[in-house]
């Protein structure tokens, strides 16, 4: 059995068995992970009258995001992965919200875009589902302004399909589910930020003409 | 007065030797094999004193419990001869079984002469049996050893198992207590993330602290020696703190509680610095004012009851004292951290070569701010005084400016902590947070409390600094008071103010 985990956009949990979903949370309130995850947890546990040691895979989506609510799903999975006795594997947001897509309509190129905050978009280029049904990505994830990313496109000529899915536990560990069965499950969890983190280094003598001798 | 026992620390080892040769004149351990058994990771030493300022050690006792071994052994204990038949070496051997249960004991054993029927009374009456004698096992003495063991009743009297995960500022620290007893205090800091940026970032703080989750509560667990399962709850900081930092602590613990069952504890982390005491003390003697000092907060406390009376007497209004550590040790091209630097340059410093402010102590000020802190003044004073020096072509005396500072932070630090304790008429005075490993800090406060007759109490630094065992201690109170756990919905709260010593 799969919990998926994502608090790339709002808080979003899944359980998923054999393929199928058997109870999913969601709150979207982005401002909340931290108080909402614990029961969005509990919740479909006891929706699916599901026993924590009866999870054997938990999958956390890594982002990108730029909220401060994206590490609180990477450590509740981390956590419960750790009290649970289960295995820990992580997968890219914007590959489930393009599974969502891809499996609904016909392969196509597709682009799955998200909030990046300060006028930036994350983005990645898909261009259908391979043989194990898994959203073929061919670019990305990475950060940009959308008149750049239009830029980008425009000169290369493509035209992909715009996303309008939104981000779903249910889809992250479905896709968990396609590439637990095609050995694929991949154990990096690290978040995806694709930034560095705002920091200005202080020039130590800004005050001083020269630094001081001791 | 009642006496006090504490952990013993290689400080304690000259006094403990002069005991030791006063009890066993003739088969006296030798200095190596004390200081051996006193740091060893298996044995746990109590020194017992019948004064709070410790003015002479009146007994000591040590136990062995070997991490895959369900039982332990009482390796020695002694009583000043002065100080016998007032029930000391009864105390100290009730700490030990206690302790003893705490580390996973089912049984423990002891060897006593076969000539000392007093000592032997005393093990009985604790429900010690005697079950094997060893022939001529004392020498030079050439006296019998009777072995006694005693089966410990673990149900009865085991304290709770308790993690604590603390994630407040940049330290991700795991620790794991039984009741008031210390199995694991993993930390790992981010502090070499950030100093190049000469303080802490909140979001290179909080990355660090996901990335450090796993590891460090793997290591708890592995230096606890328990299986998550055993645990009987939870504890988590969920503030004061960095939010960012703080969520990654709230999220991991909540998922941690799902996943074993077990209760969970929202707990302030200040008053977690002050519950710390109980793991090297056994209790905390209340009342107790509580000087907070790190690089972060600045808060004094008063603290009648850990679980539900702890007031906030006052903090800073602007820098906290580290901050204004780290703020100085930069402008004056020192490094970063800023406490340990300016605590080196200051040694061959005078630290009143300069007359820097303290913050907040005029007597228009002392009205409205008797036990509030300013630090904010005193870093623009340092560097006006460093920026003329500069200007008149003249060489800043580093050192001199390095004591100064320093001086005037643990000067305003002190003299207010104390009024405090005078104030509210309260003569216990307990250190906690980062800047307590400041050696001027710890030396005056000492002196000034030495002056007024209060008891200074400075909790190892790897307690005072942030840990999880904090948190696992204050956890372990709660349930052991019978407090409900928090409920899930608990949030992170960057200003938890002092008096929510558990988020509901």
């Amino acid at each position: 059995m799969i919990l998926a985990i994502d608090t790339s956009a709002g808080t979003s949990v899944a359980l998923i068995e054999n393929g199928e979903v058997r109870a999913e949370a969601n709150f979207e309130d982005n401002m909340r992970h931290a108080e909402v995850i614990g029961e969005a947890i509990e919740k479909v546990l006891a929706e699916a009258f599901v026993k924590p040691e009866q999870i054997n895979v938990v999958v956390a989506g890594r982002g990108p995001a730029p909220f401060t609510g994206l590490r609180v799903g990477i450590a509740a999975a981390t956590m419960f992965a750790a009290g649970a006795h289960a295995k820990l594997f992580g997968a890219v947001s914007l590959d489930a919200i393009a599974r969502d897509e891809l499996t609904r309509g016909e392969n196509h190129l597709l682009l799955v875009t998200t909030d990046a905050r300060r006028k930036e978009v994350y983005w990645a280029l898909y261009e259908g589902l391979d043989s194990d049904g898994v959203p073929n990505r061919i670019e990305g994830p990475q950060v940009a302004k959308p008149q750049d990313l239009e830029e980008l496109l425009k000169e290369r000529g493509l035209d992909p399909v715009r996303a309008q899915a939104k981000m779903s536990a249910t889809q992250l560990g479905l896709l968990a589910y396609d590439l637990q069965k095609a050995g694929r499950l991949n154990q990096d969890t690290t978040a995806l930020y694709l930034r560095q983190a705002d920091a200005v280094e202080p020039n130590p003598n800004k005050r001083f003409g020269k630094p001081v001798s001791g | 007065m009642k006496p006090y026992i504490r952990l013993a620390t290689e400080a304690d080892l000259e006094s403990i030797m002069t005991l030791e040769h006063a009890s066993f004149p003739r088969d006296a351990w030798p200095h190596e094999s004390m200081l051996f058994e006193l740091n060893a990771n298996h044995t746990r030493y109590f020194v017992l004193f019948d004064d709070p300022s410790e003015t002479s050690l009146k007994a000591y006792a040590g136990l062995s419990k070997l991490p895959d071994n369900f039982s332990a052994d009482v390796q020695t204990i002694a009583v000043d001869p002065a100080a016998r038949g007032q029930g000391f070496g009864r105390q100290l051997m009730e700490r030990l079984l206690t302790e003893a249960v705490n580390l996973g004991a089912t049984e423990i054993f002891l060897e006593v002469r076969a000539d000392n029927p007093v000592a032997q009374n005393l093990y009985a009456s604790l429900g010690f049996d005697h079950i094997d004698t060893r022939k001529r096992y004392y020498q030079p003495d050439d006296v019998d050893a009777w072995v006694m063991r005693l089966t410990l009743n673990a149900s009865a009297t085991k304290q709770p198992l308790v993690l604590g995960i603390e994630s407040s500022c940049d330290e991700t620290g795991v620790g794991i207590v039984r009741g008031n007893t210390l199995l694991a205090n993993v930390i790992s800091s981010s502090m070499d993330l950030h100093s190049r940026f000469g303080g802490v970032v909140p979001e290179i703080a909080a990355r660090a602290h996901l990335e450090a989750l796993q590891p460090t509560l793997e290591k708890a667990l592995q230096e606890a020696q328990i299986d998550l399962s055993e645990l009987d709850a939870i504890a988590v900081t969920n503030g004061p703190g960095l939010a960012g930092a703080l969520m990654v602590g709230v999220g991991a613990a909540k998922a941690l509680a799902v996943a074993t069952g077990k209760p969970l504890y929202a707990v302030n982390h200040l008053v977690g610095h002050v519950g710390v005491d109980v793991l090297e003390r056994g209790e905390l003697e209340l009342p107790t004012i509580a000087l907070l000092v790190s690089g972060g907060h600045t808060s004094l406390l008063k603290v009648e009851n850990l679980l539900d009376n702890v007031e906030l007497l006052g903090e800073t209004i602007d820098d906290a004292a580290g901050e204004a550590f780290d703020k100085v040790a930069r402008l004056l091209g020192l490094g970063y951290p800023g406490g340990p630097v300016i605590d080196e340059a200051a040694k061959t410093g005078d630290p009143k070569a300069i007359r820097f402010p303290r913050g907040l102590s005029l007597p228009k000020d002392m009205e409205k701010h008797r036990y509030d802190f300013s630090f904010s003044g005193l870093k623009t004073a340092v560097a006006r005084w460093v920026e003329v020096k500069e200007m008149n072509n003249e060489e800043v005396p580093l050192n001199d400016v390095a004591a100064s500072f320093r001086e005037a932070v643990v000067d305003v630090l002190v003299t207010k902590a104390v009024n405090a304790c005078i104030d509210h008429n309260i003569p216990r005075l307990l250190l906690g947070g980062g800047v307590v490993a400041n050696a001027r800090l710890r030396e005056l406060a000492q002196e000034k409390c030495n002056e007024h007759g209060i008891e200074l109490r400075i909790p190892a630094f790897s307690l005072c600094t942030d840990n999880g065992a904090m948190i696992a201690t204050l956890g372990a109170q709660l349930v052991m008071a019978g407090r409900k756990p928090s409920s899930l919905s608990f949030g992170a709260n960057s200003t938890l103010p002092v008096t929510t010593v558990q988020t509901a």
